[in-house]
């Protein structure tokens, strides 16, 4: 459930130039998104088993992101984003949840681009920002690990402005330490603080449309980690959880000049260890100049 | 900021991102291995030996189960076993080894461990079905959804007392026959034989680890019916170790682990009928609300979950305790809770409020530590796992060791059934149940709220460890107050819950601990 969070803020963020995507500012140029996503869910797997949770309801996790994008040549973003995230159940006693979560940054580069066809490298790395308590599932606001991100991108994007994408990245993520000093993985009984986190990896396709003003795409999109045990019979998930899911969704943006507006919709039609969400997002573009040009 | 950055100058960028994400990869992935901390080789700082004449809980007398003589030092069958043990050494691998130096932490320190690692994983609430409904696990059936046993706080506490009154008494039983009929250890018998682990003056018949090995089998197969191919498979890695490690021969195991599981058998007796069959009498619920109201519990405890879930263990009140008879349970139970809406119940109810809408990190830090909640050891194993940590810090023999475990045990699960009583005579709601703004930080448990079994629990086991560590009270007393507050900052407890069920805890610890005055180990 957590991953729905958690890729969300690892991958998904949407926004004008995004790093799971191959467009790029233009040079001297940066762009400041400020998104709102909504995303719930009252159905989830246990394991396997597609299950509602009368002690949970509907949970709800909704974002406010901050990103920004700097286009340092052509075909070099740097993209740096801050979310603050809050959780609802409507049913239950669960406390719920509220914080800033964890930075991200990213570095896209081009480094093929003929006729059409781009290939782009995409590291990333994530670092929580506040103390949060990464193992109070589905409430807590994220797992708090470390993450580090690399993925390849590959566009090719016809004259007519018709597109196909498919990326896919590897996600490291860190050690967490928890509250507790004990807990179960894999049914083994660890006596410490620190748990593992699995690591993951996502794939996508992405078919689209894009000019200068407007970009339109439906995508379909894979997450899941590398290993990993399962939610207990009845219980909450954990962080050790292997977390996976596959999403279909549609993207678009309106940027005519400066000002632009984007919108995201997505739906989790399968997984395991995590909720069948489905997730708005709507944002806010300005995109300045940071370098007036000629300028020395 | 005032040129523009070629691209041929950003490959070595690009370059070094890449080593950087290699550096991040190597970091996170190599260090996936948790610090699981290991226990280290027990190293006794005194042998006991006159651990047989301390007083059991369930055998009249140390020497009630008849234990054979041993074949002498110098019989033709001894040698040979010491030869068969020789040549058995010579092949033993690394990971043999491993399994020796991971028994060699000490047996009743492992096999409490086991206990807690069982209790952790069948701590699970059966899930409804789809009438709404909630399936009660069934013994004869442990392995179907839901499994059986629901180690609940109340399953664990008598679980873990069970094996450790069976590991005491069973070696009381041991040193008692060690001491009489004195076989040295195999290596001091035979200086050739080079033991794996640290060897002492105690004598090795029968051996103290088969002795534990099968007396907690006996319990733990009873307790965890799902479990027996893993607990044999225990079983006999734990007998092989000691041969592999050359501490014991095999008739010091066979005697061992006739009398273990003779020793076994007979706590179990007293296990089948302690009254835990009838602990779940959900018909009883009715006359105890009727009762509450009547004593002016204006609005009784109802479950907060959805569907409805029965009570846990409405009864096991009546289960029969350790320290003390049933008649002392009343006598025990604390004054009444405030009156609902009273002055005292709204002051207390304000705190939790103010806790709900601004728990610090620190109150929830406490909450999640003491949370022991479903998938846990419960607070019966995390106060076991300090007293096996402080048995084995403190170099205690084997027997002081189950001693330390069976007055600990004991007393927790007396503060269990004394808890139990209140909650059941009290029936009080809990504080979600009076206003539904108080979220829960950790699980809200399925009974009524007065008082803390946290706090009874802590309390009990408090008061004995800080009997035995007397240098460690002041820590222990604070875990255990820190224990108690984690169920107020956790949202699922009123303060006054807390409080008379530490007071509580401790008067109840202290009749195990007037018990450890007199069983003659001083």
């Amino acid at each position: 459930m957590t991953l729905i969070v958690t890729v969300m803020i690892l991958s998904r963020a949407a926004y004008a130039q995004m790093p799971n995507d191959a467009i790029y500012m233009s040079k001297n140029t940066a762009c400041l998104a400020l998104s709102y996503n909504h995303t719930s869910w009252d159905k989830y797997w246990e394991n396997k088993l597609k299950r509602e949770n009368l002690n949970i309801g509907t949970q709800t996790t909704q974002t406010a992101m901050a990103m920004l994008a700097v286009g340092v040549t052509k075909d070099f973003d740097v993209i740096v984003g801050v979310p603050y995230i809050w959780t609802q159940a409507s049913a239950g006693n669960l406390k719920w949840h509220k914080g800033f979560q964890d930075v991200s940054g990213w570095l896209k580069y081009r480094f093929f681009n003929k006729a059409g066809l781009s290939l782009n490298a995409v590291v990333g790395g994530s670092v929580p920002l506040t103390d949060y308590v990464p193992d109070f599932m589905p409430m807590s606001i994220g797992l708090r690990c470390k993450t580090a991100t690399g993925r390849l991108v590959v566009r090719y994007k016809h004259t007519s402005g018709v597109y196909v994408t498919a990326y896919s990245s590897y996600i490291f993520r860190s050690k967490i330490k928890i509250d507790r000093d004990s807990y179960l993985m894999y049914e083994k009984l660890y006596n410490t603080n620190e748990v593992s986190v699995p690591n993951a990896y996502d794939l996508s396709a992405r078919i689209g449309f894009t000019n200068k003003a407007i970009q339109t795409e439906v995508f379909a999109e894979r997450g899941a980690c590398v290993d990993g045990d399962y939610i207990r019979r009845n219980q909450m998930p954990f962080p050790t959880n292997n977390m996976k899911s596959t999403a279909v969704g549609w993207y678009g943006k309106f940027q005519p000049k400066n000002l632009g507006f984007n919108a995201r919709v997505s739906y989790v039609v399968d997984g395991e260890n995590v909720g069948q969400a489905m997730s708005y997002q709507a944002g806010v573009l300005y995109q300045f100049g940071y370098i007036k040009s000629g300028k020395k | 900021m005032n040129k523009n950055i070629k691209i041929s100058s950003l490959r070595p960028v690009f370059t070094s991102l890449t080593g950087t994400l290699f550096i991040a990869a190597a970091l996170f992935s190599c260090s996936k291995t948790v610090n699981d901390p290991s226990a280290s080789v027990s190293a006794p700082s005194t042998i006991d030996a006159n651990a047989g004449n301390w007083k059991p809980y369930i055998l009249s007398s140390s020497s009630e189960i008849a234990v054979a003589e041993p074949k002498g030092a110098t019989s033709t069958e001894y040698l040979a076993e010491l030869k068969k043990l020789k040549e058995s050494m010579t092949t033993v691998t690394a990971s043999q080894r491993e399994i020796v130096n991971y028994w060699g932490a000490g047996a009743a320190f492992r096999w409490n461990e086991i206990g807690r690692e069982l209790s952790a994983r069948y701590n699970s609430a059966p899930a409804s079905n789809a009438d709404g409904k909630y399936p009660v696990p069934d013994a004869a059936n442990p392995l179907a959804d839901p499994k059986f046993p629901f180690a609940n706080p109340p399953y664990t506490a008598r679980a873990l007392a069970y094996l450790s009154v069976a590991q005491y008494d069973a070696l009381v039983s041991a040193w008692n026959y060690k001491f009489k009929f004195n076989r040295k250890a195999p290596s001091k018998a035979d200086e050739s034989i080079k033991a794996l682990l640290p060897v002492s003056d105690l004598p090795s018949y029968p051996s103290e680890d088969a002795v534990v090995a099968a007396a907690s089998f006996e319990i733990l197969k009873a307790m965890f019916p799902g479990e027996v191919p893993f607990l044999e498979a225990k079983l006999a890695e734990h007998k092989n170790s000691r041969l592999w490690a050359g501490m014991n021969v095999d008739s010091d195991i066979a005697a061992g682990e006739a009398l273990g599981k003779a020793v076994g058998q007979k706590v179990m007796t007293r296990a089948k009928a302690d009254g835990m069959g009838a602990a779940n009498n959900q018909a009883k619920t009715a006359e105890m609300i009727t009762n509450a109201v009547k004593i002016g519990i204006t609005k009784p405890w109802l479950s907060q979950e959805f569907p409805a879930r029965p009570p846990m263990l409405p009864t096991y009140g009546f289960v029969q305790p350790w320290n003390f008879n049933s008649a002392t349970v009343v006598a025990l139970r604390p004054k009444a809770p405030p009156l609902i809406d009273s002055p005292e119940f709204k002051e207390n109810m304000d705190e939790l409020l103010t806790i709900a809408k601004k728990q610090t990190r620190d109150q929830a830090r406490i909450a999640n530590f003491w949370a022991d909640g479903v998938g846990s050891y419960t607070p019966p194993g995390h106060w076991h796992r300090k007293a096996a940590d402080l048995c084995h810090s403190n170099n205690f023999s084997e027997v002081r060791t189950a001693r330390t475990f069976a007055l600990v045990g004991t007393a927790i699960q007396d503060a269990g059934v004394c808890c139990w009583d209140a909650k059941y005579y009290y029936y009080y709601p809990r504080p979600n149940q009076m206003d539904s703004k108080v979220k829960t930080s950790v699980g809200l448990p399925n009974f009524p709220s007065y008082t803390s079994g946290h706090s009874m629990f802590s309390g009990a086991a408090a008061e004995v460890l800080s009997y035995i560590f007397p240098k460690d009270k002041e820590k222990l007393d604070a875990m255990a107050a820190e224990a108690s507050v984690s169920r107020i900052y956790g949202l699922i407890h009123y303060r006054f819950d807390c409080e008379q069920g530490l007071a509580t805890g401790h008067k109840v610890g202290d009749y195990a601990v007037q018990r450890a005055k007199t069983d003659g180990a001083q």
